[in-house]
């Protein structure tokens, strides 16, 4: 095994250390109290650490290229026993989620409001065929593929939806940790968030359901299944949404509002 | 996305699954140490972690036979899936399985994650500067989109059903 390897694992665990040490900590901000768990100490101390300045002796040996490039490659099987744990969330309510069932089919549209506030602020700022790429979901893996497929990711389209990805990629768990109980806060019930948060991305489910739990923790059997149901229903079903409603209703409102402004 | 897959890359895959519930287990042992309230580390843990590393496993050996499907949909379909619905089958099926994988700790389970999520995009930082402001801008508005509208849609819903 290469040397700067285990210098990745002890970094890991050194991280986590630091990050399940902070703990818990709220932040107060009027009538609205946002908890920052653990998992977004270790996001941010990981990216804080990466700042090239700091890449210097031990912390270079750390983000060498080949560890970066593991972590990047493997990212996705370390999540696998994450997906695992929300099967056992979702086997005991199963009867419950199917009797709504078609509360969560319904939910799925609401997937469509990027690109009916996203696009409207798009154009407003300015941007015409980056903003196609940019609103029409949150940027993922499956957006990503359209978009390239259709206009090449060297088009405007496609920077618009790369920029979406990485801004996703680096901030979507923090941004949905903090907005997940916001919505809380502001009287939406945590049933209705739970369900939202299957938005299609694993981190930014765990960050929206992750801060629900700890707000509410005598839900999170609830929380956590109706979150891992909707995530599961979106990956069957998001590809369907986006290409059947998202696209037509995206050129139909890009129409609309770019004549408007000639 | 992969082709199907030779014992080299299985075993490699088995590793590194191992040293994702190894990391959860050390995260729930750091848990348990400074909030003694709560999850405990137990057999039953033990129990469950090994259950994660199984279903994850053959959510992949799944992902790989299916990886030559003639239908596009299920050949696509993520490995994240499989292991999900790998997994709800099998707590479906034992109530064992349901126990035990609950013994396990949520957010013990997403600290390790997250920590290799933001070391994996460490090196991506620079593409930041490529990105305008107007698309971060237009980022914020599409994840409140999303959220809000199936979030409000949900609302909706539930009030109808009576819940």
């Amino acid at each position: 095994m290469k040397k700067n390897f285990v210098y990745l694992l002890i970094f890991a665990v050194l991280v986590i250390t630091a990050a399940e040490w902070i703990g818990f900590q709220t932040i107060t901000i009027g009538s609205i109290s946002i908890t920052l768990l653990p998992l977004v100490f270790a996001i941010l101390l990981t990216m804080f650490l990466a700042i090239k300045a700091f890449r210097v002796g031990f912390m270079k040996k750390i983000y060498s290229k080949e560890n970066v490039g593991f972590a990047s490659k493997y990212l996705i099987f370390i999540m696998l026993p994450l997906m695992a744990r929300y099967g056992a969330d979702v086997a005991p309510q199963i009867g419950e989620i199917l009797q709504v069932g078609w509360v969560f089919i319904i939910q799925e549209l609401g997937n469509l409001g990027t690109v009916l506030i996203g696009l409207p602020i798009a154009v407003w700022l300015g941007l015409r065929r980056e903003a196609i790429g940019a609103t029409l979901g949150i940027g993922r893996e499956g957006e990503l593929a359209y978009i390239s497929e259709k206009y090449t990711l060297e088009s405007k389209e496609g920077r618009g939806v790369l920029s979406l990805y990485i801004i996703g990629t680096l901030f979507g768990a923090l941004f949905f940790s903090v907005f997940a109980p916001i919505l809380l806060d502001l009287g939406i019930r945590p049933e209705a968030l739970a369900m939202a948060a299957g938005v299609g991305s694993g981190s930014m489910m765990t960050g929206a359901a992750s801060t629900l739990v700890a707000r509410l923790p005598e839900m999170e059997s609830t929380i956590l299944s109706y979150a891992a149901a909707s995530q599961l229903l979106t990956s069957f079903l998001g590809t369907f949404t986006m290409i059947f409603l998202a696209v037509p209703l995206q050129q139909f409102m890009y129409k609309l509002l770019v004549r408007g402004d000639r | 996305m992969e082709k199907r897959l030779g014992l080299n890359q299985y075993v490699k895959y088995a590793l590194v699954l191992l040293l994702s519930v190894g990391l959860i287990l050390f995260t729930q042992e750091l848990k348990v140490l400074k909030y003694p309230d709560s999850t405990p580390v137990t057999g039953m843990t033990i129990a469950g972690l090994a259950s994660l590393w199984l279903f994850s496993m053959i959510g992949i050996g799944i992902s790989s036979l299916l990886s030559n499907s003639k239908i596009g949909f299920i050949r696509n379909f993520p490995i994240l899936g499989w292991v999900s619905i790998t997994s709800l089958i099998m707590c479906l099926l034992f109530d064992f399985f349901v126990t035990a994988i609950q013994a396990v700790d949520f957010l013990s389970i997403t600290t390790p994650i997250l920590t290799f999520a933001g070391i994996s995009v460490a090196d991506r930082l620079v593409d930041l500067r490529k990105t305008s402001w107007k698309v971060a801008i237009v980022a914020v508005f599409v994840f409140v989109g999303t959220y809000a509208g199936s979030a409000l849609l949900a609302q909706f819903g539930l009030m109808l059903a009576g819940k």
